[in-house]
């Protein structure tokens, strides 16, 4: 990676992709004992960078001074902790050593984005619990801090903090390493590790959270270690399906909200906004993940990205294929989330009628007794089928519900729509949920 | 013209609250401050408590201080051109230092 950048001007989100990497770097050397130690190492890097940078001027390359100072932090961090290392001398050669390389010699970066592997193979062990190791895999590899983490989740920052040092905990006790698994432990580590990776995603994608951007970093973020799977010798085609998956939905982001800040469904989006190199990307995993006779789900929820990358206009979905796909899904995952992505495809294939009903059973389900989309979809097809007095309650309904501001405005919108002589009618389509 | 000096107090520790990306935005805020065409001159000055010289009659004394009562210290200087204390102010009220909680001392540069 190459930041030969002007003078003065950082590339985005280095500070955070390389505490990622030198976090994980340290953590090989240190070992996991050291994790503590590698966080602070970097951190003491990244502030002397902030002390100096804006007055002496931004070194030539600044992965490389990060990358220094952070090692002399850690070297005079090992030599005070004398006692919790054991092995301080032959740590503190093995740091020196690698302080005198730099992030770009070669070789190098191969094997930092290969300690970063590693680290979130570690962070996603079976003795973590998957919260703690989805909130360890943001904050070491991720470079996120607590209150990041708490904001994406909507969590408060103690209840991170909790599970991070529950998890910490377990790295100790166990004496987890950066050593990957061999066998059908790797097999089961990398299914793990692609279900966090998902989860990061869906959590990014699912709501607006306001005008916050953390969750778009969080869909950037899973992205990104997605491709960083992809990119290694555990490749597979399920874990390109589901970087095919990522890339293809989250072409859609820049989209899916308008200037005033408004929701675009996806019948309504300026394709031309959408992520072209994303989609390219998406269609070159895609093309990859079908290689195997594995079917993931990842498979089917990249089968219908990429069925809706395909349309040139929304008008031109093939609703059919969609549909038929979300029947695979379903089988797969029988969750009433995917049952009521199927009933928008449902409406456009069968008509309002046939997907009212397929989601009436699915309001008595606890999950989505609280969950607006539920009701914004009941309310669109009631309103389609000419009932506006019942839409109208229930898209009021569906404005008591936990939603982000944008999504608010749609359902007030909606709601005036009831109460026109002549409705616009305004198809709900998957945009509700997967806009 | 006149010249002014901005004295940048702040609490050290409270950067370390600072994810890293957040801390890139800060550095990226202070580093646009320093590009300013009013800005003669910048210095940070190092993380220690320094040494504090005092006089006792004909001996002197030499001490680690100052160790203010307060979490803030001084941490760094900068020297802007500018008209007049109006013209000063309304300069250092958009440096990022204040953004970021800390407190700026304006003080002119004597001259005649």
């Amino acid at each position: 990676m190459s930041t030969a950048a002007e003078p003065g001007i950082l590339i985005e989100h280095l500070f955070r992709r390389q505490s990622g990497r030198m976090v994980a770097h340290f953590t090989r050397l240190l070992g996991p004992s050291g994790l503590d130690v590698a966080e602070e190492a970097v951190q003491e890097a990244m502030l002397r960078a902030l002390q100096s940078w804006p007055h002496q001027g931004t070194p030539p390359n600044p992965e490389a001074w990060l990358f220094r100072v952070a090692h002399n932090v850690a070297i005079d961090r090992v030599r005070r902790n004398q006692m919790s290392f054991g092995k301080t001398e032959e740590l503190i050669g093995e740091l020196s050593r690698s302080a005198g390389e730099h992030p770009n010699d070669p070789g190098v970066p191969e094997q930092l984005g290969d300690d970063e592997l590693s680290m979130i193979f570690m962070c996603c062990h079976p003795d973590i619990s998957t919260d703690a190791q989805v909130a360890l895999s943001l904050k070491t590899v991720g470079g996120f801090s607590v209150p990041e983490i708490a904001r994406a989740f909507l969590l408060d920052d103690a209840t991170i903090a909790q599970r991070l040092v529950r998890a910490k905990r377990q790295i100790r006790k166990q004496g987890l390493t950066l050593e990957r698994p061999t066998g059908p432990g790797m097999e089961r580590r990398l299914d793990a590790v692609l279900s966090v990776i998902y989860f990061l995603f869906n959590e990014g994608y699912a709501a607006l959270a306001g005008d916050d951007l953390i969750r778009f970093d969080l869909c950037r973020e899973a992205l990104r270690l997605g491709r960083l799977v992809a990119s290694s010798s555990l490749a597979s085609p399920k874990v390109h399906a589901l970087v095919a998956l990522m890339a293809l939905q989250g072409a859609r982001l820049p989209a899916r909200v308008n200037e005033a800040g408004d929701l675009v469904l996806l019948d309504d989006q300026d394709r031309s906004r959408w992520d072209e190199a994303s989609l390219a990307l998406g269609f070159g995993h895609f093309d990859l993940s079908i290689a195997g006779n594995e079917i993931s789900r990842y498979h089917i929820e990249a089968a219908i990205a990429a069925t809706h990358a395909r349309s040139a206009r929304g008008k031109a979905t093939d609703w059919p294929l969609i549909l038929q796909l979300y029947d695979q899904l379903l089988a797969f995952d029988p969750s009433p989330v995917v049952a009521l992505n199927r009933a928008v495809a449902l409406a456009k294939v069968h008509g309002p009628a046939k997907a009212l009903e397929a989601i009436e059973p699915l309001q008595e389900e606890p999950r989505l007794r609280e969950y607006y989309l539920l009701l914004a979809l009941r309310g669109q097809l009631l309103l389609e089928l000419g009932r506006e007095p019942e839409a109208a309650t229930t898209f009021r309904s569906a404005l008591e519900c936990r939603c982000s501001e944008p999504e608010r405005r749609f359902l007030r919108r909606k709601l005036a729509d009831c109460n026109q002589s002549a409705p616009s009618y305004r198809a709900l389509t998957p945009g509700a949920s997967r806009a | 013209m006149a010249q002014f000096m901005l004295l940048l107090y702040d609490n050290p520790e409270k950067w370390k609250t600072l994810s890293p990306d957040e801390m890139q935005k800060a550095l990226e805020k202070y580093m646009g401050w320093v590009k300013q065409p009013f800005t003669l001159d910048s210095k940070r000055l190092a993380p220690d408590p320094g040494r504090v010289l005092r006089s006792h009659g004909k001996r002197s004394s030499v001490s680690d201080g100052p160790y203010s009562e307060t979490k803030e210290v001084l941490g760094g200087y900068y020297t802007i051109d500018a008209a007049d204390y109006d013209a000063a102010v309304k300069l250092a009220l958009e440096h990022p230092h204040l953004e970021y909680g800390g407190t700026i001392e304006l003080r002119k540069v004597y001259s005649e």
